[in-house]
């Protein structure tokens, strides 16, 4: 009976998936470790970054460490105040809050090493035998490290992008989901009005 | 539009999820089986609808569709939008699993008072009438939306004046828009389908 109706609803459903090259408007924040600082990045879905927004950065508690401020480009940099979990919270306006968060293990290195990047270890083995000899000084391996960070950036924001895609087969799955759950609720409508008879 | 996690207290979650779970509860209960497909593909084309982006200035709003929801299924909507919004939570990442209950009301309860607000209209005999109330339904349901919006991020601390005055411009364009589909809705759903509302006010 309902048949025409669904078909019609139909029609604005496909419409809808055809004119969709949209991506979703919502908040994309990072953190990672940079050398003994920490680093981090927030901007839109949509590609646009937050530029000279607050970054407050807390403690699990709530606790107040400090605060930084994104450049142009929507970046920020923190130094770690000590090993354990830093939050970074940033309001973007009405509704949109980038929270994200660094774990108290990747801190304890470079907290415990004096806030000097990571020293090759002491242990040896064959690779990292070596690593410490082409890179003899400390000033190399951070030299090094900033560069393979500076390569490495725009791939990561590929791969943040990459993540909010939203690709047919999700939105299929979505539609299917629904579908069958509203098939549910109609068995057991059938069911409740057969026992009723 | 949706409301995402981290942006609201923890008070106001706890009230969102009960207010949703009572108004999930009590839409399920006027869920009619005639209704119920009717309902699944209301609640799957208000899921895929938040994926039709309007570009307006820097940033970009997206279509919510509430109002047909609400002007076809009254209460019921409540259940029926639950699941989309459970399902981008899930799929999208809209909002977020914490927000859910909070998003529930603001996106279900304004769909419920339009279908108040407007049921006497739509089933006016008229078609153009019936037309022009459901295009008011569309526009109103995402005016109200807007003001929960704003509502609910003042109970967490924003000021209400500033926030609902941008929230409320940033989706004029969507409440013309939404207003021409869900008058186009509702005329085609009269032409092909007049029980769908005639039934509710018969049931009224």
């Amino acid at each position: 009976m309902a048949i025409k109706t669904t078909l019609a609803l139909f029609v604005v459903t496909t419409f809808c998936l055809s004119a969709m090259p949209a991506i979703a408007h919502k908040v994309i924040s990072s953190v990672y470790l940079s050398g003994n600082v920490i680093e981090g990045e927030i901007g839109l879905s949509n590609g646009e970054m937050a530029v000279g927004k607050k970054v407050v950065v807390t403690d699990t508690s709530g606790q107040l460490l400090g605060q930084t401020v994104t450049d142009a480009e929507g970046f920020f940099v923190f130094k770690p105040q000590g090993p354990f979990v830093h939050v970074f919270t940033s309001n973007l306006g009405p509704g949109h809050v980038a929270k994200s968060e660094i774990s108290a293990e990747d801190l304890a290195e470079i907290v415990s090493s004096g806030g000097a990047p990571r020293p090759a270890m002491p242990t040896s083995s064959a690779a990292s035998g070596a690593a410490r000899q082409v890179l003899s000084t400390p000033q190399d391996t951070a030299a090094l490290a900033a560069m393979i960070r500076a390569e490495i950036r725009p791939l990561r924001r590929e791969l943040a992008a990459y993540k909010e895609k939203n690709d047919l087969q999700t939105i299929l799955g979505g539609i299917g989901y629904i579908l069958g759950l509203f098939g549910i609720g109609f068995y057991i409508a059938a069911v409740r009005k057969r026992a009723k008879e | 539009m949706h409301i995402v996690d981290g942006a609201l207290s923890t008070e106001v979650i706890a009230g969102g999820v009960v207010l949703a779970a009572a108004g999930i509860g009590y839409g399920l209960k006027h869920l009619e089986m005639e209704k119920i497909p009717a309902a699944g593909v209301l609640s799957a084309t208000f899921f895929v609808a938040s994926l039709v982006h309007v570009p307006l200035g820097p940033s970009s709003v997206h279509l919510i569709l509430n109002g047909v929801a609400g002007l076809v299924l009254g209460w019921a909507a409540v259940p029926t939008l639950f699941v989309g919004l459970l399902l981008q939570a899930v799929f999208f990442g809209y909002g977020g699993l914490t927000a859910l209950g909070v998003n529930t009301v603001v996106i279900a309860l304004p769909a419920v008072l339009t279908f108040y607000v407007c049921r006497r209209g739509i089933a006016s005999s008229s078609l153009k009438a019936a037309t022009m109330w459901g295009a008011f339904g569309g526009a109103l349901a995402i005016a109200l939306t807007t003001a929960m919006v704003a509502l609910f991020l003042t109970l967490s601390g924003d000021e209400f004046i500033p926030v609902a005055k941008l929230v409320f411009v940033a989706h004029i364009p969507i409440m013309l828009i939404e207003g021409m589909l869900s008058g186009a809705a509702a005329l085609l759903m009269i032409r092909v389908k007049p029980e769908l509302f005639g039934t509710v006010s018969q049931g009224a």
